[in-house]
């Protein structure tokens, strides 16, 4: 048996012995390279290193979880944790745990990213093709990442986990208010394409020079993946039955009706190569493709086994971690790679077929006046492009998208042959493999 | 408590690696819970504790940082090993450099009256459970209930090269609502924040129970009787959740050195404003702002920052014009000056950046009521659901959540999703009055990559803008 996994099975065994009923426990070991660069040179180089375990223990329907840091000291502190869980309240919403024989596709990470010792040639290599575009400016990010995890539960989870991941984030300037953005996300090192990446970037920022004040009212939008990606994350957050469970989705009650135009069909695709690919959820459930959205009909939510048991369903595969992650609360099922399948035009048929529309690189800060009604806004950044007559005609700058989602998935009426994976920053996440798409119609909205 | 030998011996190990302009080393420890009630129910209990250490080395070829969880000597000789190795990779072609500071010897400490610590998990759950009642017992349908505490006791340690030696001791307590009533078919959110550092006697001074059943009273009123504005030029009268907002993404963000140096071009952005416009004019002389990171209880409060240097308020914008900005070390070497003591991060684990504190608008001279009974036709938008801003941080849109109609000077119907979409200028220089009494909402604010969640007060008093264009 391997390290983490003998580690997760030990601290369950632990807290069997000190009484728990059900267990669970992933042990993570993750190490983390980041370069920062900005103004076309590197700021910092960042390296952090985090072995620990996420520890769930229940005694009938009383729950307790931690995030256990000191794994030296781990049978002692699993021993106090099921002391705690006798004296914490019961929840009544608790159903138990997955229980099974679970069979698992063990993930690896490429041995080329694992020994990478300095990475910096992609960072140079991405400014100096970005700059080559005109490109005066040139900022972003490289993760290099190692991450193995080992999970054991009570229930019959054993399993042992890894993967690896490059991901270059390229925004390049051409003017103050002109730029491009452009990524590179790989789990393999021969996927790794700085240039390419820089020289995108570059290329956007070169289209985006000298923009002017956009125009408010109805257009057609063809939205790149790192727009959609950020959309994602509060799309695919809303399948989650926790959101629905809280009223905080649009797509509450709506399973079995139409939520998107029938070009539509999202997955979340956990088994596909990909920086996030996984072998298991957190609570030691086998991943699977779960398809979420087809052709336009809400299939499912994302389920753990205590949701899935409140909605009368079989959990999906997406149990969240017991601790609170950033922004996502514990215990909620969460999307782990949402998947938006290919259609079958490219973005120069798209863009030869729209008569008044904009092309848009990337957005950020999407907000939600209700999440029950789907109402937001969000606003693009880098390169706005204006669509004329099925051609680009310079740039614009200052607007937002301002409409509902529901009508936006809807309106969506193509979508490209080609996709790409994704992920940025807090925005474009969770990483998601996406293609460009057209939504027609959509509300424009800027500052009086 | 931790072991300031350890960190003492860890900051020989770092001073040994070459020649650094600069070493630091931060150790933490934290106790923290996190207790959910979803629904009536406990729906996630956590209790974690966490102890862990970075080394940071500024060398002329760069800037290198190293983290890792566990405490110990070897934990420490190899996260300097590995600071320095990241410094001298970088090879910088213009060399770093850091302002310079007064090294300070001192320990401080946020006092509890009620200590965290003493307020079980089984309180806590009642607590939360207490507020659901009372919520569920109003009138209003609120299809969507969940509240979590979040209880923090922070131990630091630095130490850096230049002599610093700081001890800290941070209690800090948050409590989170999600709301949804529904009505007629129709439904209204509502998030919200309370939060500060010391002890449980801040919970109960927030008076949950009553704030939130007002709350969900205010969003049933809102469906069953709210008015949509009919577009066009009101007198906009902000409440201070309302000024707090605008305070933190329109003066905070946009004055932070490192996102006017480029620094975060690719994540947060960057910003409007450039180096040389300190005194440029950005609003009315009644629009002054100050992130003061010493309010004595606030969730962002901190005696000294992440690099050692004292906290002090800062006056961001300054009767109109841009006075200062938000700096660290790093930025205040490059735009020549001191640090005023903006440096923080999450936790261990992540590298200190420029951050905001508590952000809010400066009190006036008006009375409150002063502030609406001058208005003959207006908005008073006392809070806010959907708001976002560019990543100039210029083009702003706040939605309101609570708003009622001003007419000839008296408070009247209740305004539904009245939208304000505004420049920064445009509505920092529509200010025409601003009141007496400043209150403070806690909130998490985002930067950094990878993200971190920083706790700051924003706030502000009532505050009057003139002739601006609502939706």
């Amino acid at each position: 048996m391997s390290e983490l996994r003998e580690t997760a099975q030990e601290i369950v065994d632990f807290a069997r012995d000190a009484g728990a009923d059900d267990a669970v426990a992933e042990v993570f070991d993750h190490r983390t390279h980041q370069i920062r660069y900005s103004n076309s040179r590197i700021d910092a180089s960042n390296w952090w290193s985090l072995k620990h375990a996420h520890v769930f223990v229940a005694i009938g329907k009383r729950t307790l979880s931690t995030d256990l840091l000191d794994l030296a000291s781990a049978k002692a502190s699993v021993e106090a944790l099921v002391q705690g869980v006798r004296i914490t309240p019961e929840n009544s919403a608790y159903t138990g745990i997955a229980s099974g024989k679970f069979k698992y596709r063990r993930g690896r990470a490429d041995p080329k990213i694992v020994a990478m010792r300095s990475p910096t040639k992609h960072v140079h290599d991405a400014i100096s093709a970005a700059v080559r575009e005109g490109a005066t400016e040139v900022g972003g990010t490289l993760f290099v990442r190692h991450m193995r995890a080992g999970i054991a539960s009570s229930g019959g989870a054993l399993a042992e986990d890894e993967s690896s991941a490059l991901e270059l984030s390229v925004r390049a300037f051409s003017q103050p208010e002109a730029s491009g953005h452009a990524l590179c996300c790989t789990h393999k090192l021969s996927g790794m394409d700085a240039r390419g990446t820089g020289s995108r970037a570059g290329q956007m920022a070169f289209l985006a020079k000298d923009p002017v004040q956009g125009d408010v009212g109805k257009m057609d939008l063809i939205l790149e993946p790192m727009f959609l990606g950020e959309l994602m994350h509060s799309t695919s957050h809303m399948i989650s039955a926790f959101y629905v469970e809280v009223g905080m989705s649009m797509f509450a009650k709506r399973v079995g009706k139409k939520v998107a135009s029938e070009e539509v069909t999202l997955v979340d695709d956990p088994t596909m190569p990909s920086t996030s690919q996984r072998a298991f959820d957190h609570e030691g459930v086998p991943t699977r493709r779960t398809v979420m959205i087809d052709k336009g009909v809400l299939k499912t939510y994302l389920h753990d086994t205590s949701t899935a048991k409140r909605f009368k369903t079989k959990t999906t595969g997406n149990a969240g971690p017991y601790v609170p992650i950033g922004f996502d609360p514990p215990a909620a099922p969460l999307p782990i790679h949402p998947v938006l399948e290919p259609g079958d035009m490219s973005v120069e048929e798209m863009i030869a077929d729209t008569k008044n529309g904009l092309y848009l690189n990337n957005t950020w800060y999407t907000r939600y006046q209700s999440y029950s009604r789907g109402d937001f806004s969000t606003i693009p950044r880098d390169a706005i492009l204006k669509i004329e007559d099925g051609r680009i005609m310079g740039a614009v700058k200052s607007i937002r998208v301002s409409d509902n989602m529901l009508t936006l998935w809807k309106n969506m009426d193509a979508i490209s042959k080609g996709t790409e994976e994704v992920f940025w920053w807090d925005e474009v996440a969770p990483p998601s493999t996406l293609p460009s798409v057209r939504v027609r119609g959509m509300n424009i909205t800027r500052s009086s | 408590m931790i072991d300031e030998d350890l960190v003492e011996s860890v900051l020989d190990a770092a001073m040994s690696q070459g020649r650094p302009l600069l070493a630091e080393v931060r150790a933490e420890a934290t106790e923290s819970r996190n207790v959910a009630v979803k629904s009536g129910v406990a729906n996630s209990i956590v209790s974690s504790t966490d102890a862990g250490m970075n080394v940071r080395i500024v060398l002329p070829t760069g800037i290198g940082f190293a983290s890792s969880n566990g405490m110990s000597k070897a934990v420490g000789v190899e996260l300097s090993k590995r600071a320095y190795m990241l410094a001298k990779n970088v090879r910088l072609k213009h060399p770093a450099e850091m302002s310079q500071e007064q090294p300070v010897r001192t320990s401080w400490e946020v006092r509890q009256d009620k200590a965290l610590a003493d307020i079980t998990i089984e309180d806590q759950v009642d607590f939360l459970k207490g507020i659901d009642a009372t919520v569920t017992k109003t009138k209003a349908k609120v299809e969507g209930r969940y509240f979590e505490i979040r209880t923090s006791e922070t131990r630091g340690s630095f130490a850096n090269s230049d002599g610093s030696r700081i001890s800290s001791y941070l209690p800090r307590v948050r409590v989170d609502s999600s709301l949804v009533v529904t009505s007629k078919g129709e439904s209204e959110q509502s998030m919200r924040e309370f939060g500060g550092t010391g002890g449980w006697e801040l919970v109960e001074s927030w008076n949950l129970e009553k704030a939130l059943a007002d709350e969900v009273r205010m969003l049933k009123t809102i469906i069953d009787k709210g008015k949509m504005v009919k577009p066009g030029k009101y007198d906009l009268v902000c409440g201070p959740e309302v000024a707090g907002i605008a305070a933190h993404e329109s003066c905070g963000h946009p004055m932070e050195a490192d996102r006017i140096l480029g620094r975060e071009m690719s994540q947060a952005g960057k910003s409007f404003v450039t180096p040389e416009m300190i005194n440029f004019r950005v609003g009315s002389e009644y629009a002054t702002v100050v992130d003061d990171p010493t309010i004595p209880g606030s969730y962002g409060y901190y005696a000294y920052d992440q690099e050692g240097v004292r906290a002090r308020p800062r006056y961001l914008y300054k009767e109109g014009l841009m006075n200062e900005f938000l700096t660290n070390r790093e930025t205040a070497a490059t735009l020549g000056g001191q640090s005023n003591a903006s440096s923080r991060s999450e936790n261990y684990l992540r590298e200190p950046i420029v951050r905001m504190a508590n952000t809010h608008v400066a009190a006036g001279d008006f009375e409150d009521d002063e502030i609406f009974g001058s208005v003959k036709d207006g908005v008073l938008m006392h809070s806010f659901t959907e708001w976002n801003i560019d990543d100039k941080r210029y083009n702003q849109k706040y939605v309101s959540r609570e708003a009622y109609f001003i007419e000839d000077g008296e408070l009247g119907g209740p305004a539904k999703r009245c939208a304000l979409e505004i420049t920064t200028p445009g509505f920092w220089g529509a200010v025409d009055a601003v009141s007496k009494h400043v209150k403070h909402n806690a909130a998490e604010c985002g930067k950094g990559d990878p993200a971190q969640s920083m706790a700051v007060f924003t706030g502000g008093p009532m505050m009057r803008l003139r002739g601006v264009a609502l939706k």
